[in-house]
C-alpha cells in the first residue's frame, strides 16, 4: 500500500472573526497532526477553538491564516475529494427533517455521497441495525427522541463509510444511557477496521479518557499540550505517589523516608489513623522516584511487621493536567461568562471565541516547568 | 458493524461527474418534494397551495368587475393568469430561498447537505426545482378555476404552442435563477430574515405585470420591470393561451411602447428579450451565488443560527 498522508495536518492555523469593538481570534496559529487510524480528542472548556478547527476541517469555514490537510487534501482548494473521505456528526442539536422516515432520511444522504439507490438502501438498513434503530426506521424524524435522533446522526455520519469522522461533542445533551451507547457505537465503528481516524471534541474528561489514544488540551485558540492521557497526567506528575493504609507503623512515616527510591514519606492528609476496633490503622502517602521503589517498601513495611491493609495509585485526573497546564479549570470559564459551547446555537458565528487572542495563555508553574525542564518536541508541546 | 469495507484507494476521492452531480440534484428535488409537498397535512398543503391562489385570483376578479362594471373580460383573463403563474414564482423564488433558511435555521440539515459531496448549488437548485412543481400544481388549479368557474376558457385551436412552451422553459429558467439570487441574499442575513423572500416577491409582484399592464407605473419602474424576465415570461404566456389579449408591456403611456412606437412586442421580440433577459439573471445569479457562498464559508454563516 503507498504511504498514507496524514489524517489531519494543520500548520499555524488562525481564524480571526470579523466584530465589533474588536476582532476575535478563535485559533491563533495551531500546529496539529493525526496519523491515520488515531482515536485523537481535542479537550478543551467552551470558547476553547474545538469547533471552530472542526468546522476548517470539514471545510464548512475558511481558516484566516495557515494551511490545513485532511488526508493530504487542501481544505480549500479540494474540498470535495475531502468531502467524500469524511464525515462530521455533531451534539447538542435537534437536527433532521421532522417529516421523512429515518430510513427514507437516511437514503436521501446516501444518494448526496453518490451510493446506487440499492446500495444506498442496503447501507441504511445495515447502519440502522448498527445503530439500533430497527424499531424507529419507519417512523418520522420528528418523533424521535434526543438520543435516536443522535443514533440517527450518527449512521448519517457513517453511510460513506469515511476515512476520518469529526465528533463535535456528539454526546452532549445526552442522557447518560444515550451517551454510552453513542460512545460504544463509535468505539465499535473505530475498531472494526484498521486506519478509520477520529478526531473528538469533548468537554468530557472521561469521555476523552476513555475514547482517545491521543489528545490534545485547547485553550484560547491554542494547543496548550499533547499525548496521550497517561502521559499528560506523567507530565504533570512525575514522581510515583502511593497512598499506603497500614495496620500499624512503629517510627511514624518519617522512618520511611530513608528508604531507596522514596523521596517523601508523609502521613496522609485524610487522617493518620484511624481507630479499627482494638487496633489502630495508619495512612501513609509515599512519593517515590519511581514504581520499582515500591518493592523495597513493601518488604521493609513485612520486616518491620507492618501489613498493608490497602494500597493504591494516585493519579492526577486530566482536570487537574488542564488546570495545571492552563491555570484555571473548565468551571471557570463558566463562572467567567465563557462563550458557549463552541457557539452552538449561536448567531453571533464567532464559536470558539477569545476575548483577547493576542495574549498568551497565562504561565503557570506547570507550563514554566516544561518549559525549563524539556525542549518543545520532547515535551510534545506545538512549536510556535 | 460488518459489510463496511475501508479503503485508501485514492479514487475513491474522485467524482463521477454529471452522474453524480443529477444524483444529488434529483435527491434534493425529492427532498424539497417529501418536505414541501405536506402530504402528511393534505388540508394543510391544500389551502396553501391550490386555495390560495384561487382566493387571490377570485378577489382580483371580485375587484375588477366592480370597478369596470363587469365591462374587462380580457382584464379578467389578464389577472386570473398572472395570479396563476405567480403561483410559480412563489415557489420557485421565494421557496428556493426559504429553503436555505428553512435547512439553516429550522432542520439544523444545512452544514450536512454542505459538507457532502453534492455541489451546494446543485442541491439548491434540486429543493428548488421541486418547489416549482408544488407551485405548478398551484398555477394548473387556478387555471382550471378560471376556465370552468371565471367564464374564461382556453381554446385549445388557438393556443399557441411553441411560444407557450418556449415562454415556459425559459421563464422557469428565469425563476430558479432569481430563486439562486434571493439564496445568495438570505444565505448573508444573520438575523431573522424569513420575510424576505416574500417581500421581494411581493415587490416584483408589482413590477413585472402580474395584475396590472407596466403603462400604469412610473416610467423608471417600468425600466426595471422590463430588463426582469418575469414580465416577458409572463407576457409569453398570455399571449400563447389568449392571442390578442390585452399586453402587460405595451401600449399607451407604457416605456416599451414610447421607445419602440410599437403597441406591443411582436412575438420573435418577446421571446428574444425573454431570452437575453433570462440569460442577464442567470448570469447575475450565478455569480452571486459563487460570491455569496464564498463569503459565507469565510465569516461561518453556513451553519449559523439566529435562533429565530
Amino acid at each position: 500500500m503507498p504511504s498514507i498522508p496524514l489524517a489531519i495536518d494543520t500548520r499555524g492555523i488562525e481564524r480571526v472573526y470579523k466584530a465589533k469593538p474588536r476582532p476575535i481570534t478563535a485559533l491563533a496559529g495551531v500546529d496539529l497532526r493525526v496519523e491515520p487510524g488515531e482515536f485523537f480528542g481535542l479537550l478543551g472548556p467552551n470558547g476553547a477553538g474545538k469547533t471552530t478547527l472542526i468546522k476548517i476541517l470539514t471545510t464548512l469555514l475558511l481558516p484566516t491564516a495557515g494551511t490545513a490537510h485532511v488526508f493530504g487534501f487542501d481544505v480549500e482548494r479540494e474540498t470535495k475529494r475531502i468531502r467524500r473521505i469524511m464525515n462530521i456528526v455533531s451534539g447538542g442539536e435537534q437536527s433532521g427533517y421532522g417529516l421523512l422516515l429515518v430510513r427514507e432520511q437516511l437514503w436521501m444522504f446516501s444518494q448526496f455521497y453518490g451510493l446506487g439507490a440499492r446500495e444506498g438502501w442496503r447501507r441504511v438498513d445495515e447502519l440502522i441495525e448498527a445503530v439500533g434503530l430497527q424499531d424507529q426506521r419507519l417512523q418520522k424524524v420528528s418523533s424521535l427522541s434526543t438520543g435516536q435522533r443522535q443514533k440517527m446522526n450518527m449512521a448519517r455520519g457513517l453511510l460513506n463509510d469515511p476515512w476520518i469522522l469529526f465528533l463535535d461533542e456528539p454526546t452532549l445533551g445526552l442522557d447518560v444511557s444515550a451517551a454510552r451507547a453513542v460512545r460504544t457505537l463509535i468505539r465499535e465503528w473505530k475498531g472494526a477496521v484498521v486506519g478509520r481516524t477520529v478526531l473528538l471534541t469533548s468537554h468530557y474528561m472521561a469521555e476523552v479518557e476513555e475514547l482517545c489514544d491521543r489528545l490534545a488540551i485547547v485553550d484560547r485558540g491554542r494547543i496548550v499540550a499533547i499525548g496521550t492521557p497517561a502521559d499528560l497526567k506523567r507530565r504533570i506528575q512525575r514522581d510515583s505517589i502511593f497512598r499506603l493504609e497500614l495496620d500499624r507503623l512503629d517510627g511514624g512515616a518519617s522512618s520511611l523516608s530513608g528508604l531507596p527510591g522514596v523521596l517523601k514519606a508523609v502521613t496522609a492528609s485524610d487522617g493518620s489513623s484511624t481507630s479499627g476496633g482494638a487496633r489502630q490503622r495508619t495512612a501513609v502517602k509515599l512519593v517515590l522516584a519511581d514504581d520499582n521503589a515500591l518493592g523495597p517498601v513493601v518488604t521493609a513495611l513485612g520486616q518491620r511487621g507492618s501489613q498493608i491493609v490497602s494500597l493504591e495509585k494516585s493519579e492526577p485526573t486530566l482536570e487537574e493536567v488542564f488546570v495545571q497546564l492552563v491555570g484555571r479549570s473548565f468551571a471557570d470559564d463558566s463562572e467567567d461568562g465563557g462563550s458557549d459551547t463552541d457557539g452552538r446555537g449561536s448567531s453571533s458565528g464567532t464559536d470558539g471565541a477569545m476575548a483577547d487572542p493576542s495574549a498568551p495563555p497565562p504561565p503557570t508553574a506547570a507550563t514554566e516547568r516544561m518549559t525549563e525542564d524539556a525542549p518543545l518536541a520532547a515535551t510534545g508541546l506545538p512549536e510556535r | 458493524m460488518t459489510g463496511l469495507t475501508p479503503s485508501f484507494d485514492l479514487g475513491r476521492t474522485e467524482g463521477r461527474g454529471l452522474r453524480e452531480t443529477f444524483r444529488g440534484y434529483l435527491t434534493a428535488a425529492r427532498i424539497g418534494w417529501a418536505v414541501e409537498a405536506n402530504w402528511a397535512d393534505p388540508i394543510l398543503f391544500f389551502t396553501y397551495s391550490v386555495a390560495k391562489p384561487i382566493a387571490a385570483a377570485l378577489i382580483l376578479v371580485v375587484m375588477l368587475d366592480i370597478v369596470s362594471g363587469g365591462q374587462a373580460p380580457a382584464y379578467r383573463r389578464y389577472v386570473v393568469t398572472g395570479v396563476a403563474l405567480w403561483s410559480f414564482v412563489q415557489g420557485g423564488f421565494a421557496g428556493l430561498a426559504m429553503s436555505v433558511l428553512e435547512d439553516r435555521e429550522r432542520y439544523r440539515m444545512l452544514k450536512y447537505v454542505y459538507v457532502s459531496p453534492t455541489t451546494f448549488a446543485v442541491a439548491l437548485l434540486g429543493r428548488g426545482t421541486a418547489r416549482v412543481a408544488i407551485g405548478g400544481m398551484g398555477a394548473l388549479t387556478t387555471l382550471a378555476f378560471g376556465a370552468l368557474v371565471l367564464g374564461m376558457p382556453v381554446d385549445p385551436a388557438r393556443v399557441d404552442v411553441l411560444l407557450f412552451v418556449a415562454s415556459m422553459a425559459l421563464g422557469l429558467v428565469a425563476i430558479i435563477a432569481l430563486g439562486l439570487g434571493m439564496a445568495a441574499v438570505v444565505l448573508q442575513t444573520r438575523q431573522d430574515s424569513w420575510s424576505y423572500p416574500e417581500a421581494v416577491a411581493g415587490a416584483m409582484f408589482l413590477l413585472v405585470g402580474a395584475v396590472f399592464p407596466l403603462a400604469v407605473l412610473p416610467g423608471p419602474v417600468q425600466a426595471i420591470g422590463l430588463v426582469l424576465p418575469l414580465t416577458w415570461w409572463m407576457e409569453g404566456v398570455r399571449r400563447s393561451l389568449f392571442p390578442g389579449g390585452v399586453s402587460a408591456v405595451g401600449g399607451p403611456g407604457s416605456l416599451f411602447t414610447e421607445l419602440t412606437g410599437r403597441e406591443a412586442p411582436d412575438t420573435p421580440a418577446l421571446l428574444l428579450a425573454l431570452l437575453g433577459t433570462t440569460l442577464l439573471v442567470t448570469l447575475a445569479a450565478a455569480v452571486a451565488f459563487r460570491v455569496s457562498e464564498h463569503r459565507a464559508k469565510d465569516r461561518g454563516l453556513i451553519d449559523q443560527t439566529s435562533g429565530s
